[in-house]
């Protein structure tokens, strides 16, 4: 299954709308750069398996909402291994 | 695993550039291995040898080429973007006529060929966009 990673944020443009009209159901999300601002609980995401780089929310003062996990980029790493292909979303 | 990585983002205006940058060391600590940076677009200003950011910013050049000389990386700039964006090496430089070569060292020129073929024999391939 696809992983799927946003880097835009939800207020800037509709990478993230646009990502998930291709997101289907067993695939996963990572939010990471501006794309944390999606993280904050007020946006509609998948109810499982999004995830969101730590380091870059920490850098912007969000706070990562449940059940969005938070992942280090050796985490980032092992979720490409588990999925293919992986598409970046950054328009 | 082997994975390519694709950077579209230019230094100093996009944070791709230096997400990549963190990506591969992440992939290099995991014990996987990356045949391939393949930089395209916007992000051939990577491979700048004339880049001087300020001493307390980031210097991506210099990381890129410490990461290249450890793991004996294979960093590619796509030539045709790299041309329209004034990144040349001497060679180039000398056969475009232009003043000087300026493709810093453990970088090298390619088409975009080496994209295809980077993609065809990686088991991923991870693109970090402007």
């Amino acid at each position: 299954m696809t992983l799927h990673i946003v880097n835009q944020s939800p207020h800037a443009n509709n990478a993230l709308g646009d990502c998930l009209q291709a997101y289907v159901e067993g695939d996963a999300l990572l939010l990471i750069e501006d794309g944390v601002y999606a993280a904050t609980g007020q946006h509609d995401l998948p109810e499982s398996n999004v995830y969101c780089l730590k380091a870059d929310a920490e850098a912007r003062g969000i706070s990562i909402k449940s059940p969005i996990e938070g992942v280090d980029e050796v985490r980032w790493v092992s979720l490409c291994t588990e999925h293919n292909p992986i598409v970046s979303w950054f328009k | 695993m082997k994975f390519t990585l694709v950077v579209y983002g230019a230094p100093h205006a996009s944070e791709g550039a230096a997400t990549a940058l963190r990506f591969a060391r992440a992939l290099l600590q995991s014990d996987h291995g990356i045949y391939r940076v393949f930089f395209y677009g916007d992000g051939v200003h990577g491979g700048s040898a004339l880049s001087a950011p300020p001493q307390d910013e980031q210097n991506l050049l210099g990381q890129w080429q410490e990461l290249q000389s450890a793991h004996d990386l294979d960093l590619t700039i796509c030539i045709a973007a790299a041309q329209r964006r004034g990144v040349l090496s001497s060679s180039e430089a000398s056969r475009l006529e232009k003043p000087a070569g300026n493709l810093a060292d453990g970088f090298e020129l390619a088409g975009l060929g080496q994209l295809a073929e980077a993609a065809a024999v990686s088991d991923r391939l991870v693109t970090f966009g402007g």
